[in-house]
């Protein structure tokens, strides 16, 4: 045994020799680590934040909000506004008040092979987003653009069918390659979603128009990018960036801890508290840097569930909850509380306004006045002998979630309410319970919004989902309030920044008042960061920070 | 011989045609279809948007209706695209199959050729102090988490040590590199498989020693090893080369846990992706796929069986 | 492998079992898990705490101060939960193994004793379980909507379900080895002269099943469900790490692994303590399985 070992170590010896130390990375080089791979690469196909975050670096949209959350232009010259005369009220063919929008292309923009990007690129992505068959998800941007004018080779006149107070917001409109795509798609619309130069062709320079073009794709590991030599812009810091997927995140951080990877987008990376224990860990070895946004973490109650259709009882639900704590003690204060669905970054939220605080005495008054006032093995009961006993859901697999769930449960076991966890798969609770509204009583999950986003489609009566209509809408709690429809009503018609925000603070009191939704917090995205890597911004929004790619600078 | 092949045939293509269809159901009971996924992250979608794209996919005909246009498109040679992907159906298969062949098919070998090693040590010596020993490698190797070894690996070679890479895909092209990146992978697999091997070539090398010509080479003064290198192992042989023709099918189902945890694009993690994201044609053909060459598989196993062992003829397949 | 077990005198099993120390000492380790990870209320009473309350700011200790083993990332007694975690762990193996064993056998009997067309069918249904691909399969199963399979929805929304379902999966896929098994040995026995006797004198199938078959099977039943008692339990934390296995806030050893991965750095005992628990509850299921192989086979060297 001894002999044959002694004749392993040479062998060992090589394999180590072949195999030596890890791969220096080649400087010029950076390697971000993301949690998911993007499946289709087509821009309009299958929204996926993995994709918007690599495109982000090979195509810019016409316009987005900046890691300030202004509006700002990025393929366009300048924001349409009444003020500089780009935007002009019109009457619709159906006479209602539209508006006429015109904007002007970049003057240098052009896509890789050496084509312009031209107005003709924004008419032909006008087709395809409204024709039906295209299979583009989110038809309504389009459908609203009546017509589209082509004044020159880059300067356009789009005619919207409505007048909104967010009239001139484009922001991730992406453009398409009139002259790649059109014959595609033109072939066979029906087909164009499998046919798509972008999944076909991925490598065609004449599909990207940002500082990096994607040199190599390798589907369910990596893409790799690299500069684009007609960049108009600023020229960016590295040669080559690959986006690598590693979806486990513990080997994520072990990737990145062996030089693997050099960062973690902050976008599709780790969960918050998971990066908390990282950077106490490896703080010294890299920046983390934490950016509350607008990731909306939040526990829809189901109104028609009778306990729940009193609002003592939900106001009870909040005052017994100690969201400070969970913030501070889960995740070190990084992920604010939040009062309601607007953000405090929000230029609408209101933060004058009183919220309910953390207050078991006041949640015990509360039940008791709302009829639970025995209690039985633990459990508050009313007359009639109900448990008060509700129904908790979220999505299984979720850690975060999960640990909050549990800390809540045992902190409304304290005031008597009993609370069942009942998870499901993502797919389940998104795909089913939520849509069909059957939950029975509480269901966690978070909104992803932009900035000033109106809460249409979640508070709306109108927007209740149920088999009349077909399941639409995503007022999953079936809040029904008169005040408020009229409210989402005006704002959206109210052009006047000041007047509109009068009514969404009016909008915020009812929501904090009524508690259709106990908020929780604003969930933060976490960066992990070379120390010598600077210039990257997060922007807490749903535009990532790989839109300003050209500005992120090499220390090395 | 081919009256034989034709009946296997025969099966095998009535287990595809049931699978294929119990599949179908059972994706079909999951709830939510791809375009109530598709509704949880654009949040912008509507009602109209979502009934607009179930009638482009086919998704607003009932489940049986759209099997058998599943069916007939395959029969006629065209198994279709693949809608997370948006490729066809093979254009996203080949690459997965590529990459999971060369990953498993090395922890196949590397297992084999330890396993078998092993086991022919330890049966040669039964009930021995080296026997126990290796009984507990063995054991120990597959009643472990696979994912906690294959974490616990990245952690000591790639983080504590690094000598080898954490995962992914080799970028530099190169052969070494290409080496680098499947090794803790191909270890990890090798681990968890190497058990099954010792195992069942220690059985079959203790079965073989108490056959009378073996006991005639013992008493000729040959020691245990010797006697089982020469003598024993080719018997030994026949079940370990059925366990390993068993387990061609995982060249093609992949090995979805290492593939996760180091991040590499196997058939398993395309499968599982598939299910998840609903996406029938790729779900669907690749497990048939997978299906198919278990089967074959098998088969394989069976004539290999044969061949090594004069005293065994087919029959009705139950050769083993 | 059909061992023709009825051969070897219980007596003397018992003898062999105890002459083979990996066995020995797996059964013991699994005695010894089996009784502390029932006696977890008993464990929390004696330390005056309760494992489902949550205390913040109580988080990540470390071992002492009333807690053995420290606590968890909400403040949890890591002990306790691991004890909890492991009833459930044992039981979803145990009774997966069980009602596993129990189709394999019905499916195996009936193939053997009855034969013809039967058999063929029914092994032909065998073979084609094993061909399939199982992880994927089980990945649709535990993903798909029981109400739409007519199970009222109080049942298919409580705490437990997902316990059942996992019970329930891996059943359905697990049961073929048994049946190849006793398909095997029921062959043999028939041939045996008291089973010849007892057909000659007119018993009927059931009676022979009953009396004279299953007494003669049991052996090698038990020794396949003891080993795959343990596959079950590695099978449960696949399918935590899925996300598709027991949910919290029920506690099993692959939930707690699963989560505590995700901590690696911070609490790696976390990680390590489930872990473990897993490595030693297989491997001793796997160890007595072996040991008991051996013990019931007439022909192996003891």
């Amino acid at each position: 045994m001894t002999i044959l070992l002694h004749r392993i170590w040479p062998v060992l010896a090589l394999v180590l020799a072949l195999f030596g130390n890890a791969a220096p990375a080649r400087s010029g080089d950076l390697v971000i680590g993301i949690t998911q791979y993007p499946t289709t690469l087509h821009p309009l196909i299958n929204a996926m934040m993995s994709k918007s975050y690599t495109h982000a670096m090979t195509r810019r949209p016409l316009m987005t909000f900046d890691p300030d959350w202004n509006l700002t232009c990025l393929l366009c010259t300048e924001i349409p506004t009444f003020e500089n005369g780009r935007a002009e009220r019109e009457k619709t063919p159906t006479g209602q008040t539209g508006v006429a929008l015109t904007f002007t292309l970049h003057p240098d923009a052009v896509w890789a092979d050496d084509v312009p990007v031209s107005s003709q690129d924004v008419v032909f992505t006008w087709e395809v987003g409204k024709h039906p068959q295209s299979g583009v998800a989110a038809g309504e941007t389009y459908n609203q653009i009546l017509a589209i004018d082509v004044v020159d080779e880059k300067t356009f006149v789009m005619h919207i069918d409505r007048l909104a107070f967010d009239y001139n917001d484009f922001a991730g409109f992406d453009i398409l390659p009139d002259h790649v795509e059109r014959s595609i798609f033109e072939a066979d619309p029906a087909n164009y979603k499998s046919r798509t130069a972008f999944d076909t062709d991925s490598l065609n320079p004449g599909l990207y128009h940002g500082p990096y073009v994607i040199a190599e794709k390798v589907s369910g590991s990596h893409i790799a990018l690299e500069r684009n030599p007609l960049w108009w812009g600023d020229a960016p810091a590295f040669d080559r960036i690959v986006v690598r997927a590693v979806e486990n995140t513990s080997a994520l951080e072990a990737n990145l801890l062996s030089g693997s990877i050099d960062m973690i987008a902050g976008e599709v990376g780790m969960n918050i508290d998971q990066a908390l224990a990282f950077s106490k860990r490896f703080g010294n070895r890299f920046n983390v840097v934490h950016r509350s946004g607008l990731v909306y973490e939040h526990i829809d109650l189901n109104l028609d569930n009778p306990i729940l259709a009193d609002v003592r009882v939900r106001r009870a639900l909040v005052h017994a909850i100690d969201r400070e704590a969970i913030s501070m003690q889960l995740f070190a204060g990084r992920q604010p509380v939040a009062a309601s669905n607007v953000n405090p970054l929000d230029s609408m939220h209101d933060g004058a306004l009183q919220t309910l605080e953390y207050d078991v005495r006041k949640a015990e008054a509360l039940l008791a006045e709302a009829g639970w006032d025995r209690l039985r093995d633990g459990v508050r009961v009313n007359a009639a002998g109900d448990r008060l006993s509700l129904e908790f859901m979220t999505t299984a697999g979720n850690r975060t979630r999960e640990l909050v769930q549990q800390v809540l449960q045992s902190q409304w076991a304290r005031v008597g309410i009993e609370v069942r966890i009942v998870n499901e798969p993502a797919r389940v609770f998104f795909g089913k319970t939520l849509t069909e509204r059957l939950f029975t009583g509480l269901a966690m999950f978070a909104w992803i919004s932009a900035p000033e986003s109106l809460p249409r489609t979640t508070l709306h009566s109108s927007h209740i989902p149920d088999p009349s209509n077909g399941f639409g809408g995503q007022n999953f709690t079936g809040f029904r309030n008169a005040e408020v429809d009229r409210l989402i009503d005006e704002i959206e018609l109210e052009l006047d920044r000041d007047r509109r925000r009068a009514l969404w603070s009016r909008m915020q009191e009812i929501y904090i008042d009524q508690v259709p939704v106990i908020p929780l917090y604003f969930r933060a995205n976490s960066y992990i960061l070379p120390p010598w890597l600077d210039g990257v911004t997060p922007t807490g929004h749903q535009f990532p920070s790989t839109l300003w790619v050209e500005h992120w600078r090499d220390n090395r | 011989m081919s009256a034989y092949l034709a009946r296997r045939g025969f099966h095998a293509l009535i287990v595809l045609a049931v699978m294929s269809f119990l599949i179908y159901t059972l994706m079909g009971l999951m709830p939510g279809d791809p375009i109530d996924i598709m509704l949880s992250s654009e949040p912008d979608m509507t009602t109209e948007d979502a009934a607009r794209l179930r009638a482009l996919y086919g998704l607003d005909q009932p489940l049986v209706a759209r099997y058998l246009n599943w069916l007939s498109a395959l029969l006629s040679g065209d198994p279709g695209y693949s809608r997370l992907h948006g490729q066809p159906v093979f254009d996203v298969i080949g690459p997965a199959v590529l990459n999971t062949a060369k990953l498993i098919g090395a922890a196949f070998v590397l297992a084999a050729a330890i396993g078998v090693g092993l086991g022919l040590v330890a049966g040669a010596m039964p009930r021995s102090l080296r026997d126990y020993a290796i009984n507990i490698i063995a054991f120990a190797g597959i009643s472990v988490p696979p994912f906690w070894v294959a974490l616990l690996l990245i952690l000591v070679f790639a983080v504590a040590l690094g000598w080898l890479p954490a995962g992914g895909m080799n970028l530099d092209g190169t052969l070494g590199g290409e080496l680098r990146h499947l090794a803790l992978p191909v270890l990890a697999l090798t681990v968890a498989s190497v058990g099954g091997y010792t195992r069942y070539t220690r059985a079959a090398v203790i079965e073989a020693m108490r056959q009378d010509y073996i006991r005639t080479a013992r008493a000729k003064g040959l020691n245990g090893f010797q006697v089982v290198v020469g003598h024993a192992m080719r018997n030994a042989m026949i079940p370990v080369v059925t366990l390993m023709a068993l387990d061609v099918g995982t060249l093609f189902s992949g090995a979805l846990i290492t593939e996760t945890v180091f991040a590499y694009p196997g058939m398993g993690k395309l499968i599982f992706d598939a299910i998840m994201g609903n996406d029938f044609n790729l779900a669907l053909v690749a497990l048939l796929l997978a299906t198919f060459m278990t089967l074959a598989g098998n088969l394989l196993g069976d004539l290999g069986y044969v061949a090594l062992d004069p005293r065994v003829r087919l029959d009705e397949g139950t050769g083993r | 492998m059909t061992g023709l077990a009825a051969a070897v005198p219980e007596r003397r099993v018992l003898v062999r079992l105890a002459d083979h120390t990996p066995a020995l000492l797996g059964g013991l380790i699994l005695f010894v898990t089996a009784i502390a990870c029932f006696s977890a209320p008993l464990v929390e009473g004696l330390l005056g705490i309760d494992a489902d309350a949550v205390n913040l700011f109580n988080r990540f200790q470390p071992p002492g101060d009333g807690h053995p083993l420290g606590t968890d990332e909400i403040g949890r007694d890591v002990l306790v939960r691991l004890l909890q975690g492991g009833q459930v762990s044992l039981l979803v193996g145990l009774s997966a193994a069980f009602v596993a064993a129990l189709i394999g056998t019905l499916v195996g009997v009936c193939a053997g004793y009855f034969g013809g067309w039967l058999d063929s069918l029914l092994m032909r249904v065998t073979d084609g379980v094993i061909a399939l691909p199982l992880l994927p399969l089980l990945i649709v199963l535990a993903a798909i909507d029981l109400e739409k399979l007519g199970i009222p929805a109080e049942i298919a929304g409580s705490e437990q379900m997902s316990l059942y379902r996992i019970v329930f999966i891996v059943s359905i896929a697990g049961w073929t080895t048994v049946a190849r098994i006793v398909r095997g040995t029921t062959l043999s026995l028939k041939q045996r002269t008291f089973v010849r006797a007892a057909v000659s004198l007119g018993a009927g199938p059931g009676h022979i099943i009953l009396r004279h078959l299953l007494p003669n099977l049991a052996s090698p039943i038990i020794v396949a469900t003891t080993l795959s008692v343990g596959n079950i339990i590695l099978l449960e934390s696949v399918l935590s790490f899925l996300g598709l296995g027991i949910q919290p806030p029920v506690p099993s050893w692959g939930n707690l692994l699963t989560n505590a991965q995700e901590l690696i750095w911070q609490a790696p005992m976390l990680a390590v303590y489930p872990g473990l628990a897993i490595f030693v509850t297989v491997i001793s299921f796997n160890l007595l399985g072996d040991g008991l192989q051996d013990a019931l086979d007439p022909r192996s060297t003891a």
